[in-house]
């Protein structure tokens, strides 16, 4: 089918007096038949760059390429209608005053195929979505999640090369997201189209993607799968965004080998892999998932300690907060059965090699 | 990955040169629109500033220090602003007292009052003004002569052609802009905020004033400078009420500029003191209701408790009563009964007749061709309206076309114009123009179309801000070209509110007199300039005849606006200038 790359891509919005950079200097390769998020909060450019890729949006810099072709530039823009994508909207936009047969048919209509071949693809999509039987149906008789599938047969039925989702989910309840979402990836691999998909939800990106792309204040924080993204994060943003983590501060105490000893409140160090060129006496933050955190009773331990201050009951997980002599509190996942009392004296055990360290720039606070 | 690879996912037929190198059918329609607003709208004013500066050589400013300074004139504005502030005045207390009742008291037969306020809105001004001289003109008026002859009560007459007869006709068209602001800002502001004041201890006065007040005060004040910018602008009634009684207001005195000789600089310089008037009332007007936003923020509270009236109620209703005899009952039946009347008098039953009604329709010959005409050109005028209506506002809410804002509000620009002085300014530069419009239907119709453009470009902007733009861009995506996607999806999808928009139109250039008035000829004569020509002339009773035949037009389109628009025409809040 076909891949995407992106270079050097800009975009900013408003008055030329206060604008505000949307997309700054973007750098991604989308491979053939992958599937690809864009995850970020609200305000990161991945809309954006999902509408810049698209074509409704003109860049200021950069180009836009698919299979070698520039689609997009910053003085040439092939318009929507010409680019054989497919999108699927936020908001489903299906449209109210036609069925769900002819919104389906609709593209094929354009592209001149016969009505009987035309009937026979629409079924088809219909029942890859399973919507099969509701050609008649108008959209305001149906569900929300019902729309989002004829939303999708319509970009589907027209087997484009490339299909962009823009937060399709979003709008569905819980149960139906998720069952929504395993479809989706069923889907992608099925028919082998590229899929770039925007969200804002971590989980739904580590779900469903091959890649995944954290936007943050319009530039790309990180590329990659989505083990590393989580697991790796290339800075505190996207350890911070990517689901729940402690993020300590704490100071090199002492450097051999690759190996930093950082001391993160006294009586309490950690051995974690070094950056380049870090320093003894350098201050640092570490970022530990709760559910690398693991709690004992203190036996004679008298090194890494903490005071259980709250519990959170969550049903599959119990939540602690163990405070640490310097006041530090550490957020800490358990399993349900394993239960301590509040103001209980527990012995902390981290796994350090599953911790990220961060230099502390200028003007961090924390 | 090879471009043949792209070739083949780009499907025939789809791929198309860069969007810079066609001249797109979209960019023809865009540029039609924004030439037609330029002719209809700009240009017009421009040559009504350009004239009203140009002297026997060169610019002078000899049009406007004798505007400034001739007695005529002085006295026309004078009469002007003092019609302008009695009549903002008593729309004020009527206005405010009537929607009070309505929505904070409990007094019976709300839906008369809101019946009263329609109606008096919808009237066309000029005919109310005609029914109300066959009962209060000083001699002849039945009113009048009841209460001297036959009750003995010379007192109790009434001269209709005096500044307080024309304050009357005035006011009875005007009180319902305060009535529909003021009513729906009372109806939206949340009980809880008067809950709130009165738990803390506040009386029922003290949290009128203190928080009602404040809340609803830009609502009521802005609907107050509308019933000013259209007291002003009435060319029907001042003519009718005033120049009998030798009051000579703004629109009446342009009117007579244009007596043999035409002074077209004088009138031009104080067409444009008219329009100073109106843009400094309706650009307050829009401050006040830009500081309304927070009322409506919490519309969906819950209702205030209704004042208990007691027997008072009874005594409101009265009042009720008579403002709807006053202002609707008694102007309609006098012109039904004058239309069935031989002649108009103490004892106008003795003769009732259908001659009337068959002089006017067959056997002067002026009422086909007026009736053909009018509707010709609201037909046609309401179409091009909405239209071009919809691509500009399509401009507006869709493209960021550098420009687009100053086409919105070149779009508005009609909404400070009134009718006489579009008239006006097309007389000066049409006649500029080699092309011989004047006294056609043309110049009547882009006249038309001209000041009605604002409804035109609100109706298909409030369509179009309810379509999310990603309904066209999903049809742009899949491979839809511009057209296509506005014939499929764009033009299906706001065709209920363009409709509705056609006959919002529609409806007042039906009854438009006071630009027809300088414009029509006697090929191109249109109903209400037929009505006033008739009237002027004197015949008393075919006037009523062909009076009722004009409102039973405009009663036919009201109801298929409302019908058809779900009761949007008579509950819009911002009223559209449907005067004559």
């Amino acid at each position: 089918m076909a891949g995407i790359a992106i270079r050097g891509l800009s975009k900013s919005f408003g008055a030329r007096d206060a604008s505000f950079a949307a997309v700054a200097d973007l750098d991604l390769e989308i491979k053939d038949n992958s599937f690809v998020t864009l995850l970020g909060p609200s305000g990161c450019g991945k809309t954006t760059t999902l509408r810049l890729i698209a074509g409704y949006i003109v860049p200021d810099k950069g180009t836009i390429e698919v299979d070698g072709r520039v689609l997009s530039s910053p003085g040439a823009v092939v318009s929507p209608e010409a680019r054989g994508m497919g999108m699927v909207f936020q908001n489903y936009a299906v449209w109210p005053h036609k069925t769900v047969f002819e919104n389906v048919v609709f593209g094929l209509k354009l592209r001149r195929v016969p009505t009987a071949a035309a009937k026979k693809q629409v079924e088809t999509a219909l029942s890859l979505v399973n919507l099969s039987g509701l050609e008649g149906r108008y959209p305001n008789e149906l569900s929300g999640g019902q729309q989002q599938r004829v939303a999708l047969a319509r970009s589907l039925v027209v087997e484009p090369s490339i299909l962009l989702l823009d937060e399709p989910l979003s709008n569905l309840d819980a149960k139906l997201r998720e069952r929504m979402r395993t479809e989706l990836k069923e889907l992608q691999r099925r028919t082998g189209i590229t899929f770039v998909y925007v969200t804002h939800d971590q989980a739904e990106a580590l779900a469903l993607s091959d890649h995944v792309a954290v936007m943050s204040g319009g530039r790309l924080q990180q590329y990659g799968t989505p083990f590393e993204v989580y697991a790796h994060p290339a800075n505190r943003m996207v350890a911070d965004f990517m689901g729940l983590v402690n993020l300590v501060p704490g100071k090199v105490r002492a450097l051999a080998n690759g190996v930093g000893t950082v001391e993160l409140s006294p009586n309490f160090t950690l051995d974690v892999a070094a950056l380049d060129g870090l320093k003894p006496g350098e201050a640092v933050d570490i970022a530990i998932r709760p559910e690398n955190i693991r709690l004992g009773g203190p036996g004679g331990a008298t090194t890494r300690l903490g005071k259980i201050t709250n519990q959170v009951f969550l049903g599959n997980i119990n939540e602690y907060y163990a405070t640490l002599s310097s006041g530090q509190v550490l957020r800490v996942q358990t399993h349900p059965l394993q239960q301590f009392k509040i103001g209980e004296e527990v012995a902390i055990e981290v796994d350090a090699t599953q911790c990220s360290v961060f230099r502390r720039a200028i003007g961090d606070t924390t | 990955m090879t471009t043949d690879v792209v070739s083949a996912t780009l499907r025939p037929g789809l791929a198309r040169p860069p969007l810079r190198d066609r001249l797109k059918l979209e960019h023809v329609v865009m540029g039609g629109a924004v030439v037609a607003l330029i002719v209809l709208v700009v240009l017009p004013l421009l040559s009504l500033l350009f004239g009203s500066v140009k002297g026997e050589d060169g610019l002078s400013f000899d049009h406007f220090s004798e505007v400034l300074s001739g007695r005529l004139y002085l006295t026309a504005l004078k009469n002007s602003l003092i019609l302008g502030a009695w009549t903002s005045l008593f729309s004020l207390v009527l206005g405010l007292l009537l929607a009070w009742a309505v929505s904070r008291t409990d007094v019976p037969c709300k839906p008369l009052i809101q019946l009263t306020a329609t109606l008096s809105y919808l009237s066309p001004p000029f005919l109310t003004a005609i029914a109300l001289t066959y009962l209060f003109s000083p001699n002849a008026g039945l009113m009048n002569v009841l209460m001297r002859d036959t009750a003995g009560l010379p007192w109790l007459t009434f001269n209709i052609f005096s500044m307080p007869g024309l304050v009357l006709v005035t006011v009875m068209h005007t009180f319902p802009f305060v009535y529909l602001l003021a009513s729906s800002a009372l109806l939206s502001v949340d009980a809880s905020y008067e809950e709130a004041a009165q738990i803390l201890g506040a009386s029922k006065l003290r949290t009128a004033l203190s928080i009602t007040a404040p809340l609803v005060a830009p609502a009521i004040l802005s609907g107050t400078l509308l019933a000013f910018v259209n007291a002003l602008a009435l060319f029907g009634s001042q003519a009718i009420i005033g120049l009998p009684a030798r009051i000579f207001t703004l629109p009446t005195r342009i009117y007579a500029l244009f007596d043999y000789p035409p002074e077209y600089g004088l009138a031009s310089a104080l067409s444009l003191v008219l329009v100073l008037i109106t843009v400094v009332a309706l650009y307050l007007q829009r401050a006040f209701l830009a500081r309304r936003s927070y009322v409506t923020l919490a519309g969906k509270g819950s209702r205030p408790q209704l004042m208990q009236l007691g027997p008072l109620r009874w005594v409101m209703l009265g009042v009720v009563i008579v403002i709807f005899i006053v202002s609707i009952g008694a102007p309609y039946a006098t012109l039904i009964a004058v239309s069935f009347s031989k002649s108009w008098g103490l004892e106008f039953w003795k003769g009732l007749t259908l001659a009337n009604y068959k002089f006017i329709l067959f056997d002067y010959n002026v009422t086909q061709r007026a009736i053909l005409n009018s509707l010709m050109l609201a037909t046609a005028a309401a179409t091009i309206a909405v239209i071009l209506g919809a691509v500009i506002g399509w401009i507006d809410l869709r493209t960021r076309i550098p420009g687009r804002r100053f086409l919105d509000y070149a779009a508005l620009i009609p909404l400070g114009l009134p009718g006489i002085v579009v008239a006006v300014a097309l007389i000066q530069f049409w006649l500029a123009m080699p092309v011989a419009l004047y006294g056609t239907l043309a110049i009547l119709l882009l006249a038309y179309v001209g000041r009605y453009i604002p409804l035109g470009v609100r109706a298909a902007n409030s369509s179009l801000r309810q379509i999310d733009p990603s309904l066209e861009e999903s049809a742009q995506i899949l491979g839809a070209s511009w057209m296509t996607t506005m014939r499929e999806i764009t033009l299906p999808l706001i065709r209920p509110g363009l409709f509705a928009g056609w006959l919002l139109v529609f409806v007042p250039v039906i009854q438009e007199l006071s630009a027809s008035i300088l414009l029509f000829s006697s090929s191109s004569i249109t109903l209400a300039v037929a009505v006033y020509n008739l009237y002027e002339t004197g015949y008393i009773e075919p006037v009523a005849a062909l009076a009722m035949i004009n409102m039973v037009i405009i009663g036919v389109a009201i109801w298929l606006a409302n019908w058809v628009g779900g009761g949007r025409l008579v509950s819009r809040g911002d009223a559209a200038p449907v005067s004559a």
